[in-house]
């Protein structure tokens, strides 16, 4: 059985934290005033009634960053256990490790500067 | 201030350290408030608020006692789980954020070696609730910021993540109150002198993260009305803004501990130095805010990608290669 306090602390907290943030709700719920009407309830459209959902598709623009972003945030996770136990290390195999794992992360980014990835607008070479 | 460490039982302590915390959030948010609208008001050469009580002191307790009673509007068509799930979502991890927080020497809800991973991963689970709450609202404001959000969190946790790099090269540690002790009480033995570019990077990171100006594009209120939580009302929008409010102490007392030595200061180390410098950090952070402008959505996304990763990526091999010499 696996039992750890750093656990029990985290769902405590979670837990302390929900309630932190429902009490006031709760408050709200029963001090607040009621008001039922038609055009209360209308989204914010500047005034206007609102034309159409909102549950449409839009064209993110941003799609090559979430893709970068996802090719990255795995590399650097990995550099974590490494940064930690590197100042412990012995000889120099380690720091070309290093070098060569980075020097391929920052050739991520060359290759997407060259793509055109971060002209606006935005001028994509396929 | 009791000293955690002689509490015999480990739950009790953990209830202890909770109860401490969760009057520290509360109390934060009513200070933050008064102190952003007073260096607002300053800034703009008007008094900020001066009617309730003196000086306007009890200006934050009279927003909170209006805004819990207002009326919370569910908006029609919107989709009622989430978009009251939201605010509970970004509240919740920030509180879990404190957890590993050394506040002084023995001022620590539990010693975590992973403190700092810990605190990475609660905060940015604030990206999710702000999704849900644009997407779950039916507003297009509201959906145009999330997008905004999503984009501008991802690429700045990159930065952050690396810009922390550095710091664990030197230390070799990830536990918080280990990396304060490698650092000693006087300005020239913090690790800002040693990581001047990384403190700088994760500085801004913070903002951004924060959705703090000049970054605050998510919410800027000239072009996307209120951005994700335009279609709050009352409470649920009072708990974003303490969710922010609460994400920037967390963002700044890992800054100070980081780079400015934490508890330690030149006279009398404690808790004191340590909110000295978290609290000069947050009124940096006000400061900044009204004097630069918002910047372009290019621009934003640019300068994480075009500067702050290649910096960073140089600054992580300068230093191994010092480590190492």
């Amino acid at each position: 059985m696996i039992f750890s306090w750093l656990h029990v602390a985290i769902i405590l907290f979670l837990g302390a934290g929900v309630l932190f943030a429902g009490v006031p709700l709760l408050a709200s719920l029963l001090l607040a005033p009621k008001c039922k009407d038609e055009e209360l309830l209308l989204p914010y459209e500047c005034g206007l009634r609102p034309y159409g959902t909102s549950w449409v598709r839009f064209g993110i623009n941003y799609y090559f960053y979430a893709l970068l972003f996802l090719a990255f945030d795995v590399d650097v996770l990995y550099l974590y256990p490494v940064a930690v136990y590197y100042p412990f290390s012995e000889g120099f195999l380690p720091l070309i490790e290093i070098f060569l794992f980075v020097f391929i992360l920052g050739l991520a980014v060359i290759y997407f500067f060259k793509k055109g990835v971060f002209s606006w607008p935005r001028r994509i070479k396929v | 201030m009791i000293d955690l460490s002689t509490i015999p039982s480990p739950l009790v302590q953990i209830v202890i350290g909770l109860i401490g915390v969760l009057a520290f959030v509360g109390l934060n948010g009513l200070v933050c408030v008064y102190l952003e609208r007073k260096v607002a008001g300053h800034i703009q050469r008007r008094p900020g608020p001066f009617e309730v009580g003196p000086h306007g002191i009890l200006q934050p307790l009279a927003d909170a006692v209006k805004l819990v009673a207002k009326q919370m509007i569910t908006p029609k068509g919107a989709d009622p789980i989430l978009y009251w799930a939201a605010p509970l979502i970004s509240f919740a991890p920030a509180i879990a954020c404190f957890l590993p927080l050394p506040f002084g020497p023995k001022l620590q809800n539990v010693s975590i070696n992973v403190g700092l991973i810990l605190i990475l991963a609660f905060s940015s689970l604030n990206v999710l609730a702000l999704c849900l709450a644009g997407w779950s609202s039916q507003n297009k404001w509201s959906l145009l910021g999330a997008a905004r959000d999503i984009a501008q969190s991802v690429a700045y946790e990159i930065p952050l993540l690396l810009s922390l790099l550095p710091i664990i090269l030197l230390t070799g540690s990830l536990n918080l109150a280990e990396i304060t002790q490698t650092q000693g009480p006087w300005p020239w033995q913090w690790l800002v002198v040693k990581q001047p570019l990384a403190f700088i990077i994760f500085f801004v990171c913070v903002f951004a993260e924060t959705n703090r100006a000049p970054f605050d594009l998510p919410e800027a209120e000239s072009e996307l009305t209120a951005g994700f939580h335009t279609e709050y009302s009352g409470m649920g929008f009072g708990l974003f803004f303490l969710a922010e409010y609460s994400y920037m102490v967390v963002g700044c007392a890992l800054a100070s501990i980081l780079f400015l030595g934490g508890y330690q200061g030149p006279v009398a180390s404690g808790w004191w130095w340590f909110l000295l410098k978290v609290y000069a950090l947050l009124l940096v952070m006000m400061w900044v805010r009204w004097t630069y402008p918002r910047v372009r959505f290019d621009q934003l996304l640019n300068l994480a990608w075009k500067w702050f990763i290649p910096l960073s990526l140089l600054n992580i091999l300068i230093t191994a290669l010092v480590v190492k010499l």
